[in-house]
């Protein structure tokens, strides 16, 4: 059976050490697997020949594409969703949203948003894998689903060499991540709850700028666990603050995000320390930087009245749906999974991963390739700074989506 | 294809001083010296009474890479407050201090220029930097990668790794991320702060490595001249922006030992420490030292009144500089055992006595470099100000009166302190064709840009003579790419995509087999991954060509 080097898309960590058998259609990890690329991998292995389908029923390409110039032609307020893509598929999704006056977001990007509008507001130090795998001596993490939507961080990032590190766990984790965890690291477990996140996080501002204050029992966590964490900030070389906003799941979480990149910020009067968010799945990164280079706002974006504008509220695809601001839509999705809002009563388009079934049919549905297995592809790692190539993993397979897209530009005119 | 251009003052400074009224011919995007025997022209253009020069060249702004984007995402109302609404060629954009990449080519080209050189690629973001100048339409692009504060470097030097060995990574790193040139952002200092130094002096040691940016700088500027890189060393010298920063940039020179370096955005780093307020012009001195040291060239960075946003891969400066940001928000990155990166949004203001300082003291080196050859007209874009103000700038540096006009309006203390004033040289249309056409051509070895002769890149840029040189450099009547039209009166008329410019020197691929152990001890991806090849690049960078110069090497 052949084995093939792979790059994995499927979380923002891009592992590029996975060996892939790789027997027709099916493939398989046999090196560098985790929870997320074997459920993708089985899921899209399983998949022969997938066709596009107008209203449920097969049909050729270009019959699709036909139906899909029918459905934007006849579209005053299209909007494009989705957008886990590659970086040519971002490039393809812009040139038609420009043609056709699209307002454009992604399907995360009002978890995006939670650390984008603190960097609006504030900025924000940060750092990137490599150095928080070579030089931290302190790793403060917040959150506790990182573990299951980054599985190989502890792995990739935290466990390696043989850096004396201290972890600190500000959440309550499953015994099964907590095993995971670096066997010779000195943790310090506050183990607070997750609505105990704004006020921890407030009140180690306040111990670490030496404000006046006397932590009670603050959620759950003693007045002593908390000054010992304050200490062992303080006392880091170069330490680190690691969480995922998916798990932020709050209103305003944002606040929580600004009271970590203030610690942060006045950590780094002293010593050194940056802040890791951790991001990139479903090529959300992705989708952001291309929008950001090309048209200089990030998204959510409209490209209505042939010019740009951003607006994180306007903009956001469930807004722009629950307000009736939109009369087709256009879903693309390649590495997710995702299956588009239900829009009863609006045109929709789907272009879908291969193994994509849809409850109710759309009005046309287009199998696409995903990066790294059907296509080679560029994605943006989680740290904002590599982009790495997915190789393609099996031949044959369905069109990738630039591909699909330039045709029906071309189609447009 | 035979065009002609007929009845033009030709300006091309690297076929000497004479500006005859004579015909241009350009057969398939190339220049020719003449129709060939029978040869049918066909399309002539009447440029009778217009100033021709080569399309102009910026060596150093940037376009391309995570931390200008960075700036996009930090900064949407600037973005915002400067929308550019599509057109029948160009698509919806906006521009500003951080602006997108397609108006960045858009009005490159607009304004004359057919490339542009990103200064500040971090190897480890080389694939983005290019994928960003592959959105820059037009123009012609080259990067110059950044070295100096990678871990696998000063650990080398720190370990006393032969010549040979650096000079292979260095050569290994131009092919790695198709660049055209080598950087160096405040030696080491970048690294250090990452081990919390807050300040590295040329002759400091780094905290953990225990080297000094002078033996950085040196082991630099010697690889680069040893593999025939036509760019010398891009210095952006230690102290950026601190009072009396001039000693270590004298001092930079020196390291140098006499090879070939080239210090950029020099204004931010020509400050003394006299007066009352510790802050003061040391361009006399700076400009003194460049003049004697012929294997030294310089960009200005000029800074320019207004919002604007700095980019720079100095973490260390940047993080030091930020309580001077305005607005107050700032972004500083360490960056994955390779570099780092700060943003900070500056607005410099003509009553302020340190801004009205810096404006003057660029405009002192200008004035006092003598040679144009070897002094570039750079804003440093944006961190001086926008690029779409070198009109203005070029009116500052031809048009003494209005310059001391100006000078008569800013903060009156800084403009006292200046020797601005009494500086009354005016740069001839000759000498702006040099520094922004035909000398940084030859600095990057570009033997088909920056001229008009026989072979060159048909890059032509028509100019209708003004008495204003801002109203004559900001709208061309016409700019030529490559033969095609793609510009008229600021407006654009086709857009296409440029070429890649990059050197391949010939090294020991042996050192791959210390990078491959390197990658897998330090780094998150593996060493195939990072490397960019040739096809890459071009499909990042929608490159429709990749053009090597030639590097000639200089040790056996």
């Amino acid at each position: 059976m052949p084995l093939r080097g792979a790059t994995c898309g499927f979380c923002g960590l891009l592992c590029d050490d996975l060996e892939v058998e790789v027997d027709g259609a099916a493939l398989r990890v046999v090196r560098g697997a985790c929870a997320r690329s074997e459920a993708a991998l089985a899921a899209l292995g399983a998949v022969v020949d997938p066709v596009p389908r107008i209203a449920g029923k097969p049909a050729s390409l270009d019959a699709a594409l036909a139906a899909t110039v029918e459905v934007l032609r006849a579209a005053r307020r299209p909007v494009i969703g989705g957008l886990d893509v590659d970086v040519a598929g971002m490039r393809s999704v812009l040139a038609l949203a420009r043609r056709i006056g699209a307002v454009v977001d992604h399907a995360g990007g009002s978890i995006k948003y939670r650390n984008l509008h603190v960097l609006q507001e504030f900025g924000g130090i940060t750092t990137t894998f490599a150095e928080a795998r070579n030089r931290a001596d302190l790793v403060l993490l917040v959150g506790d689903g990182w573990w299951r939507r980054f599985p190989r961080f502890v792995e990739r990032i935290l466990a390696p060499n043989g850096t004396e590190r201290r972890i600190v766990t500000l959440s309550a984790l499953d015994p099964a991540t907590r095993l995971t965890l670096p066997k010779d690291a000195d943790v310090l477990a506050l183990d607070a709850p997750l609505t105990g996140m704004p006020a921890v996080c407030s009140m180690l501002n306040a111990l670490v700028e030496e404000r006046p204050v006397k932590p009670a029992r603050l959620a759950g966590v003693t007045p002593q666990a908390l000054q010992r964490c304050a200490e062992w900030l303080r006392a880091a070389q170069y330490g680190v603050i690691v969480w995922s906003a998916a798990d932020l799941d709050w209103p305003h979480a944002e606040l929580t995000v600004q009271a970590i990149a203030r610690l942060v910020r006045t950590l780094n009067g002293t010593t050194r320390f940056a802040a890791l968010p951790l991001a990139g799945s479903d090529a959300d990164l992705t989708a952001n930087a291309v929008q950001t280079w090309q048209s200089g706002v990030p998204l959510p974006a409209s490209y209505a009245n042939r010019s740009v504008d951003f607006d994180p509220n306007r903009y956001a695809l469930r807004n722009v749906l629950a307000r009736g601001e939109a009369d087709a839509l256009l879903w693309v999705s390649s590495l997710s999974g995702a299956a588009p809002p239900p829009v009863p009563g609006m045109p929709c388009v789907v272009l879908t991963r291969a193994d994509v079934e849809l409850d109710t049919a759309a009005n046309v549905q287009i199998p696409v390739a995903t990066p790294g297995i059907d296509a080679a592809g560029h994605l943006l790692r989680g740290d904002k700074v590599i982009t790495l190539r997915l190789p393609r993993l099996r031949e044959g397979g369905p069109p990738a989506v630039s591909t699909v897209l330039d045709l029906l530009l071309a189609r447009l005119g | 294809m035979l065009t002609r251009l007929s009845g033009a003052r030709i300006v091309d400074p690297a076929h000497g001083t004479q500006q005859d009224v004579r015909d241009l011919y350009v057969r398939d995007g190339r220049m020719v010296d003449r129709p060939r025997d029978g040869e049918r022209i066909d399309r002539t253009w009447d440029a009778a009474g217009t100033i021709v020069m080569a399309g102009a060249i910026d060596l150093h702004t940037h376009i391309g890479g995570g931390k200008v984007n960075i700036a996009r995402g930090l900064l949407p109302e600037l973005g915002r407050q400067h929308s550019l609404a599509a057109t029948d060629v160009c698509g919806a954009c906006t521009i500003g201090p951080a602006p997108s990449t397609l108006a960045t080519g858009y009005r490159y080209a607009a304004m004359g220029y057919t490339a542009c050189f990103e200064p500040a690629m971090l190897p480890v973001n080389a694939r983005q930097a290019h994928m960003e100048m592959g959105d820059t339409p037009i123009v012609d692009k080259g990067a110059y990668a950044m070295l100096g504060n990678d871990d696998f470097l000063l650990r080398l030097l720190a370990d006393g790794a032969n010549r040979a060995e650096i000079r292979d990574y260095v050569a290994w790193t131009l092919h790695a991320t198709q660049a055209i040139g080598i950087k160096v952002v405040n030696a080491g200092g970048i690294s250090a702060f990452k081990f919390n130094q807050r300040s590295l002096d040329v002759d400091e040691a780094h905290v953990h490595y225990g080297i000094t940016p002078r033996t950085i700088l040196r082991e630099l500027a010697r690889a680069v001249h040893d593999l025939g890189v036509p760019h010398p060393l891009h210095v952006h010298s230690s102290n950026l922006g601190v009072p009396g920063n001039v000693d270590s940039t004298l001092a930079t020179i020196d390291a140098a030992e006499g090879l070939p370096i080239h210090l950029t955005h020099l204004q931010f780093h020509s400050y003394g420490t006299e007066g009352d307020r510790k802050f003061s012009s040391a361009a006399a001195r700076i400009a003194e030292k460049v003049n004697a040291s012929p294997n030294v060239s310089v960009d200005v960075g000029q800074i320019l009144f207004g919002q604007t946003v700095t980019a720079s891969g100095d973490s260390m400066l940047q993080c030091r500089n930020s309580r001077h940001g305005r607005p107050p928000k700032w972004v500083v990155m360490d960056i994955e055992c390779d570099a780092g990166c700060g943003v900070v949004p500056f607005r410099y203001r003509d009553r302020d006595f340190v801004n009205a300082l810096q404006w003057a003291i660029g405009l002192e080196l200008f004035l006092m470099i003598r040679d144009p050859w070897r002094v570039f007209l750079t804003t440093d874009h944006p961190n001086g100000g926008p690029f779409t103000s070198y009109p203005h700038l070029i009116k500052l540096l031809m048009d003494r009166s209005f310059r001391n006009g100006v000078l008569a309006s800013i903060n009156p203390e800084a403009a006292a302190m200046s020797a601005l004033g009494s500086l009354e040289r005016e740069y001839s249309l000759h000498e702006i064709a040099i520094m922004t056409r035909a000398a940084p051509a030859r600095i990057l070895g570009l033997e088909d840009q920056g001229h008009l002769g026989p072979g060159a890149a048909a890059n032509i840029v028509v100019y209708e003579p003004h008495p204003d040189p801002e109203v004559m450099f900001a709208t061309p009547r016409w700019v030529f790419k490559d033969g095609e039209l793609v510009a008229e009166r600021g407006e654009v008329k086709t857009v296409i995509c440029g070429a890649i410019h990059t050197v391949k020197p010939d090294f020991d691929r042996g050192i791959e087999r210390k990078l491959k152990g390197w990658f897998e001890q330090h780094h998150t991806q593996s060493l195939s991954s990072f490397k960019i090849d040739d096809e890459e690049v071009c499909e990042c960078g929608r490159a429709p060509r990749l053009a090597v110069h030639a590097c000639r090497a200089r040790t056996a």
